[in-house]
């Protein structure tokens, strides 16, 4: 994957790159303490019934 | 959406990973969609940068590799891709700083036009929800992709 370089496309949305070079974070620190500053965020905010299941 | 992208890797659809190139030179950057609560749906958000040496990913240092646009729209393909996977749900995405925050809230104006094609976009202020508006300041964001 190092050797890949910059690709900018110019139209719509693009498909990923499968690659098994790209791990997995669930337990970096870093997105576990984001994960629970934004639960602690969301618990505060009420949200309409209509966006609700 | 018609922006400017990077290339983007993942594994399994909730870590991605592209590059960010300019004058600081290659920044290895990482996306991670974490689920935040049930009802609704929502998905954190969370992205920075990968550091070399260390693996460690952080992202309160300002790389300023000029593209931000361009890095704004990579992350807003990751979360199409992420929708494509496991569905519609809302997205969350805030700052770690007030001022970062501010920054994305800045590029998401730049690219408003073009994000709306494609998602409804939320501000979160006050613990509230409000649809996102222009030069309104917000702490987080919800974003949704529209159904087509």
């Amino acid at each position: 994957m190092s050797t890949v370089k910059k690709a900018v496309y110019e139209k719509g949305f693009g498909k990923p790159v499968i690659s098994n070079d790209v791990k997995d974070h669930a337990n970096d620190p870093f997105f576990v303490e984001k994960l629970e500053k934004a639960k602690k965020a969301l618990s505060k905010i009420t949200f309409p019934e209509s966006i609700k299941k | 959406m018609n922006l400017d992208r990077y290339t983007f890797f993942t594994s399994d659809y909730q870590d991605y990973e592209f590059f960010s190139e300019g004058p600081k030179g290659r920044i290895k950057k990482v996306v991670k969609f974490m689920k935040a609560q049930d009802d609704p749906i929502i998905f954190n958000l969370a992205f920075g940068d990968e550091d070399p040496l260390t693996g460690n990913v952080s992202d309160v240092i300002i790389t300023d590799n000029k593209d931000t646009d361009i890095v704004l729209a990579t992350v807003a393909n990751t979360v199409n891709s992420f929708c494509d996977h496991f569905g519609n749900h809302y997205i969350y995405v805030e700052g770690s700083t007030p001022s970062r925050t501010r920054l994305y809230q800045m590029s998401i104006s730049r690219i408003f036009a073009e994000i709306t094609t494609d998602f409804d976009v939320h501000g979160l202020k006050d613990d509230e929800l409000y649809r996102f508006e222009l030069n309104v300041n917000y702490e987080a964001f919800l974003v949704k992709r529209k159904i087509k």
